[in-house]
């Protein structure tokens, strides 16, 4: 008697009376009709199968603080750093790599966005319980996505209509009375194949601030209104499409306390800024995949058009601008193991920008179409060779070729190491990345209204991921160096009279070199550490020099520690940021003007601390917190504060926080589908 | 010095939960019935905000439901209603059988058959 058994099979007993060969088939005994994929929420997490590296930032971490927008989604991350542009509008930017955001491609769910006139206020549009998760990539990314993101690319998922949520309520309130409402609701429409998803966001701020009491608002007075539908099909059969609009207004009241909506900006009154802004985005985008699951294709559509009325003090800025944005991408393996596979595809950019500053009117038309191709070459699980090419050809700058190339090895299960290498452009919007600027006394000057900038971009990286004491340790090392061919330079030290806006001529580069280990050292309790230099320097009218305004280093501990059954988590972070360089004129008169700071050309090392407690309920969430616990803020962050229509005022030279410690209290609401 | 109190004060903070969690506490064991890991999810969040629960450990391959409970905030019943109440069987047994189902499970590997998800009303 002979016994043959395998897993999957049935045992099979076969009774053996002759000497003679045998066949023997097994039938299998395991039939699974579902197969459930579960997904832990790890927060933040670096993946290890991904060939671009990216830090993927989950639902989880976005509770881990108020996260009322874009912006603020990253305070607890260690590669994005987030600063006011300026002390009255309440612009904030992020740098990435050291760089400024706009060297960073921004994106809603892989569509370019945020981009243009949205630049300077973008990342206030994304509400935060809007998004899904967020994913930051380092180095030039994918040619798929464009010619564009020289220091990465971040892209913010927002909440499917699909997803289980049926309805989310959240409401959000600071000591300083700034209060926000968000609404999400999910309906299926027609089965599970059409459904619809409806967005509100409205927020504002009323109550005016000058706890600093140099007459200036700490905080504009704000108005934001948003409501977003969407819609998303598919058949299961392999085709699927999701289309939907977003609406925004919002309104920004800045200057001295005592300025008043209505007032005419003139001398006599206090000094003013008002910035007003209507927003409308559409998209569209359709995938098909054939039956064999080897050949797909993607269409992604979006329009923008957007439309600021500002003044700051006494000068106006007015644009508008209208952007579409289309691309087909034809996915194929080449052969049945997708051991070779391509991506090919074209797009096409129009984007028409209508400027007025100064009485001087800056238009400009762009037109570009693209094709492009990208090969991966994944002959093993843990190996993947990626490289790309697009052409574009652009109706102002000519034809430009964008090569880039990834690499992703996974050496013994422990250590993942990439490298990555590739190009990228991007048109500088002179004076709409650089309006914030207007809030001091000096005027832009600009040698030519459109400018191309150009740079390379190399990295490695090596992600570590061990078991120690049964618990996950993550070590992360990189290193990115970026290269400027040509760059728009904002020189604001050669001239008192004027901020100078002119092609680099010389060398600009950015290192950043970042360390960063992710542990649990006691159970629920996680802990991330994360150092990075930053070196970024660039040619200022002949010299090559620090960055403005950029700290040499960024230190960060953030730890999470959430109850049994996580009925409470708290969330602690510290920032340790360094010192930096104050761009100023160097010649006499002028720092006799600027006063009351120790030293006039050097900012000091600093330290901001923020912590959230939450309580869950089974259908509720309570969160209580503070940002800037230590109440750290920068000391005189508007120069000539007392004279503001005078030759010393300045509100752009910000390095660190203007507004001091805030409490907020917020609450969750939230329904799924059964 | 600022940061260094605020530094205290987190893990202090977070010391004084981790005790409060220690107080006399029951235990009650139940046998049910579940498909996959949906049905220990849907579970877990419906059982976790009961009241007075401590611990919970919820297994769809072993089929147990481990439940600890401030005595005095809820009842061995409570439990019973609130499985039912998701859909779910509630057969109860005792901790020392539920520590056998789970020894015989570590034994033989957690092999388990097949997961088919049905749906419940």
């Amino acid at each position: 008697m002979l016994v043959f058994s395998f897993v999957g099979y049935e045992t099979k007993v076969v009774h053996v009376e002759n000497l003679t060969f045998l066949e023997v088939v097994l039938e299998p005994n395991l039939e699974i009709e579902e197969v459930t994929v579960t997904k832990k929420d790890r927060g933040t997490y670096l993946s290890a199968m991904e060939t671009i590296h990216t830090e993927r930032i989950g639902g989880a971490e976005l509770h881990k603080a108020a996260c009322c927008n874009l912006a603020e989604s990253f305070e607890t991350n260690p590669s994005v750093d987030v600063s006011y542009s300026d002390a009255v509008t309440g612009a904030k930017q992020i740098r990435l790599l050291g760089l400024d955001g706009i060297y960073s491609q921004l994106q809603v769910e892989n569509l370019p966005d945020l981009r243009g006139l949205a630049t300077t206020f973008g990342l206030n549009y994304i509400p935060g319980p809007w998004m899904e998760s967020i994913q930051v990539s380092k180095g030039a990314s994918s040619v798929v996505s464009g010619y564009e993101s020289i220091a990465g690319q971040i892209n913010a998922e927002i909440k499917k209509p699909d997803s289980g949520e049926k309805l989310f309520l959240n409401a959000y309130v600071n000591e300083h009375q700034k209060w926000e409402f968000n609404g999400n609701t999910n309906l299926k429409v027609y089965k599970d194949m059409l459904s619809t998803a409806l967005l509100v966001h409205a927020s504002g701020l009323s109550n005016r601030i000058d706890d600093n009491g140099d007459g200036f608002l700490d905080d504009p007075l704000t108005k934001q209104f948003q409501i977003s539908n969407r819609w998303k099909f598919t058949n299961y059969k392999g085709f699927m499409t999701q289309a939907g609009v977003n609406i925004l207004a919002e309104d920004r009241l800045g200057g001295q306390v005592g300025f008043e909506d209505g007032m005419t900006p003139t001398v006599s009154n206090p000094y003013g800024i008002s910035i007003k802004t209507n927003r409308v985005i559409g998209f569209l985008k359709s995938g098909i995949v054939s039956k064999d699951q080897r050949t797909a294709l993607a269409i992604l559509t979006n329009f923008t058009g957007h439309k600021t009325n500002s003044f700051y003090g006494l000068t106006d800025y007015d644009a508008s601008e209208s952007r579409f944005y289309g691309s087909i991408i034809l996915t194929r393996d080449l052969d049945e193991n997708a051991i070779h596979s391509l991506n090919t595809g074209v797009s096409f950019i129009h984007d028409k920008i209508d400027e007025s500053l100064y009485g001087i009117n800056l238009d400009r038309v762009e037109n570009v179409p693209g094709v492009f191709a990208e090969y991966t070459f994944k002959p093993i699980e843990n190996m993947t060779l990626m490289a790309g090419i697009r052409a574009d050809s652009h109706n102002l700058f000519g034809t430009f070729i964008t090569p880039r190339m990834h690499f992703r090895y996974k050496l013994n299960g422990h250590v993942t190491f990439r490298a990555n290498a590739g190009k990228g452009y991007r048109t500088a919007n002179v004076i709409t990345e650089n309006n914030y600027l207007l809030a001091s006394y000096r005027q832009l000057a600009w040698q030519d209204k459109n400018m191309f900038e150009e740079a390379w971009n190399y990295g490695l990286s090596v992600v570590q991921d061990y078991t120690l004491w049964g618990r996950d340790l993550q070590i992360n090392t990189e290193f990115f160096r970026t290269d400027f061919q040509s760059q728009l330079i904002v020189d604001r030290e050669s001239s008192s009279t004027h901020v100078i806006l002119s092609p680099l001529s010389g060398k600009s580069y950015a290192n950043s070199m970042q360390f960063d280990v992710r542990y649990q050292p006691v159970e629920r309790l996680d802990l991330l550490l994360a150092y990075r230099i930053n070196d970024t320097k660039q040619t200022i009218a002949g010299v090559l020099k620090e960055m403005p305004l950029t700290s040499r280093y960024k230190g960060l501990i953030n730890l999470n520690y959430s109850t049994n059954l996580k009925k409470w988590m708290f969330d602690y972070t510290a920032q340790f940021n360094g010192g930096g360089r104050i761009p100023r004129p160097d010649f006499d008169g002028w720092q006799s003007s600027v006063t009351n700071s120790d030293n006039l050309y050097e900012f000091q090392p600093y330290t901001v601390m923020n912590a959230q407690v939450t309580k869950y309920f089974r259908y509720w969430s309570i969160y209580l917190g503070a940002e800037n616990i230590t109440d750290f803020t920068q000391p005189n962050p508007i120069e000539g504060a007392e004279n503001p229509f005078g030759q010393s005022f300045d509100a752009t030279n910000i390095w660190g926080p203007v507004v001091g410690r805030k409490i907020y209290l917020g609450v969750r609401f939230q329904l799924n589908y059964k | 010095m600022k940061e260094l109190a605020v530094i205290f004060v987190f893990f202090f903070g977070i010391t004084v939960i981790s005790f409060a969690q220690k107080a006399e506490n029951k235990v009650v064991c139940f046998k049910s019935d579940m498909d996959c890991a949906n049905c220990e999810k849907t579970l877990t969040e419906n059982l976790k905000f009961e009241k007075g629960v401590k611990d919970l450990k919820v297994d769809h391959i072993t089929n147990t439901i481990y439940v600890e409970y401030k005595d005095g905030k809820n009842s061995d019943e409570g439990f019973v209603r609130a499985i039912e109440k998701s859909g779910y069987k509630a057969e109860k047994i005792t901790p020392d059988q539920y520590k056998k189902i789970l020894e015989q499970a570590a034994e033989e590997g957690h092999l388990h058959g097949s997961e088919v998800h049905k749906i419940r009303k």
